[in-house]
């Protein structure tokens, strides 16, 4: 049992950083705590995808002189970038509306929105 | 022309005639508008001849830069894609409705980036229709996602920006979760287009499957809003301004359904795993969320919260539909994501219609509108008896289907609860209907409302219209899905 969480410590480690995101989202009160512990969710899911395609001793597929074979897959790591920009765009929107939220209202605890609603 | 073509197009047209909004629009952003209009009607061409392609052909395929799958990407028509039909329709009616109401509810300058946003909505909900690539369905799902977090909160106004905030941490686990079930079933079968997984998966460890079909299931129902996650959808879809609800809650929910019907198409297509405990689940959830969501409804005064509660409702018939499994309810559910879509759309739209003319929200103060704007109730009373499912309007068709697809499942239980939850939801908008026609008026000024500009009438008449249209033409979906749904259905070398 242990040796084998041992192998996979790379998912063992996204599972983990996903659940300590996930804590964070759902029960910190400042919004931007809130957001924190979702970034944190997004990179644990990243790191998990980019481990699926990792090869061990693997190479950046790379062709060209020396290139050597084993290559680790690229096609998780370019889809990651692309979910990484699709991050970034969430965590530029979600700021930006915690800034207005804030110039507003004034605060950025959820419970004291939740009363001034 | 091609029809490979016409099928990149339909996600070019609105992609590219959304950048070129800010551009178009001029100074005070008046042209957006128009020109958003334009790029709609299109699109909606488009779409048009992509559907009598469909009905003549069966489903077909685009190559984008000539590789084929599994190696490039795919776009997919198949009969499901027929929803781009409704996502165009309501597209440009929606845009019709905000000439006049978006220039009086934003504030000036941001005229030009809702129209950017709605056209940027449409073409997500366009992609996620028709492409038939696991990953691409996930880029076209945030692309729909994000500016619709930005539409909430679009007026600016402090509890549009907190709904906003409360949407975008669902959505954006639930995407989390979508994602997450895409890395692992590419893991599993190395392939990222939906048809090639669905041929693997016969062959991938089951247990590793199972939780790639949790993941994407979880994500795909958040973004659905089904009951025990639905709470950022009443506060989005009713502050939302009116034409952005419409599109929320005709359009971006069905998207998390589609989602599902995707899903099941790549799970179905294995035959090997059983999912009859993940039916089951899916059935007691559509079960709870029927009677739950019509519960809440009963209790709201604002008329726009109620409407998001009855989405919450419609939303649960659709997921036992889909729970269902057998013909009839699978059909029921395909052919209420369409209904619906009008419907709700009518509905929104209406209300929105009356929010603008009277400035009032609640049933209360909008007592004996009936009396001054006629026409305007007369359509939203269309749409209430619509959705409650009374023949011959177009919610009694699939919801018979759905109760229909109960018993022939051999769950007579779930039907009664379909009929049940049929009943609260009469009883909401007989409250409405009352109020409109039948009650004395609190304020008197109302009766000297006048109905709406052509511009936010004509979209309301409509849809109306359709409403019931398609409940006298409801057998033409029927059985234009019909053979999708046995395919699904059907067994192995079929």
């Amino acid at each position: 049992m242990l040796g084998l969480l041992w192998t996979n410590i790379d998912y063992a480690a996204s599972v983990g950083l996903f659940c300590i995101g996930l804590y964070c989202v759902i029960t910190k009160n400042n919004l931007i705590k809130k957001f924190i512990g979702l970034n944190i969710m997004e990179s644990a899911i990243f790191a998990f995808v980019v481990a699926l395609g990792v090869v061990d001793g693997g190479d950046a597929p790379i062709m060209g002189a020396g290139a050597r074979p084993p290559f680790t897959n690229p096609i998780p790591q370019a889809l990651i970038l692309t979910g990484i920009v699709v991050a970034v765009s969430t965590t530029a929107l979600a700021l930006s509306l915690i800034i207005r939220i804030y110039r507003q209202c004034g605060t950025i605890e959820a419970d004291e929105l939740r009363e001034m609603e | 022309m091609s029809f490979s073509a016409l099928l990149v197009g339909i996600i070019v047209v609105p992609l590219v005639g959304a950048l070129l909004t800010p551009i178009v629009a001029g100074r005070n952003g008046n042209a957006a508008g128009p020109w958003s209009f334009g790029v709609m009607s299109l699109t909606s061409v488009i779409a048009l001849l992509l559907l009598m392609h469909v009905v003549e052909v069966g489903p077909f395929s685009a190559y984008l830069g000539g590789w084929e799958p599994p190696y490039g990407i795919e776009l997919r028509f198949d009969e499901f894609s027929a929803s781009v039909s409704v996502i165009c329709l309501l597209g440009t009616l929606a845009i019709l409705f905000s000439f006049k109401y978006a220039a009086k509810e934003l504030p000036a300058g941001r005229l030009r980036y809702y129209y950017t946003l709605l056209l940027l909505n449409l073409t997500g909900m366009l992609g996620f229709a028709v492409t038939g690539d696991l990953f691409n369905l996930f880029v076209f799902m945030e692309i729909l996602s994000l500016s619709g977090y930005a539409l909430v909160a679009v007026s600016g106004k402090p509890t549009a920006e907190m709904a906003a905030f409360k949407y975008l941490i669902m959505g954006a686990v639930s995407s989390l979760l979508v994602l997450f079930g895409i890395g692992l079933l590419y893991s599993l079968t190395g392939s990222l287009n939906m048809l090639d997984i669905s041929r693997r998966l016969a062959g991938a460890p089951k247990a590793p499957a199972m939780l790639a079909l949790a993941a994407l299931a979880v994500g795909f129902l958040v973004k659905a809003g089904i009951f025990p996650v639905h709470i950022w959808l009443p506060d989005a879809h009713a502050i939302a301004p009116s034409p952005v609800s419409a599109m929320l809650s005709g359009l971006v929910v069905k998207i998390g359904l589609l989602g599902m019907v995707r899903v099941y198409q790549m799970y179905y297509g294995a035959r090997v795993l059983d999912l009859s405990a993940f039916n089951t689940v899916l059935v007691w959830l559509g079960a709870i969320a029927i009677v739950m969501g019509a519960f809440f409804a009963i209790f709201q005064e604002d008329i726009k919260m109620m409407l998001a509660y009855s989405t919450i409702s419609n939303v649960g018939y659709i997921v036992m539909g889909l729970g269902l499994a057998s013909e009839y309810a699978l059909i029921g559910a395909a052919v209420h994501i369409f209904n619906h879509a009008i419907i709700k759309a009518a509905l929104f739209l209406g209300a929105g219609a009356l929010i603008y003319q009277t400035g009032y929200r609640n049933l209360t103060d909008l007592r004996g509108v009936g009396r001054s704007m006629p026409l305007t109730t007369a359509a939203i009373s269309v749409g209430a008896v619509s959705i409650v499912g009374i023949p011959p309007t177009a919610g009694f068709l699939c919801k018979w289907y759905i109760a229909l697809g109960a018993f022939e499942a051999g769950q007579p239980f779930f039907g009664v609860v379909l009929v049940f939850g049929a009943l609260f939801i009469f009883v909401y908008y007989i409250r409405m209907v009352n109020a409109f026609y039948f009650q004395e008026p609190v304020h008197p000024e109302i009766l000297d409302a006048t109905e709406p500009p052509m511009s936010m009438l004509v979209p309301v008449l409509v849809l109306a219209a359709l409403c019931l249209v398609m409940g006298v033409l409801g057998r033409i979906p029927l059985t234009f899905i019909e053979p999708a749904v046995e395919r699904l259905l059907a067994p192995l070398g079929g």
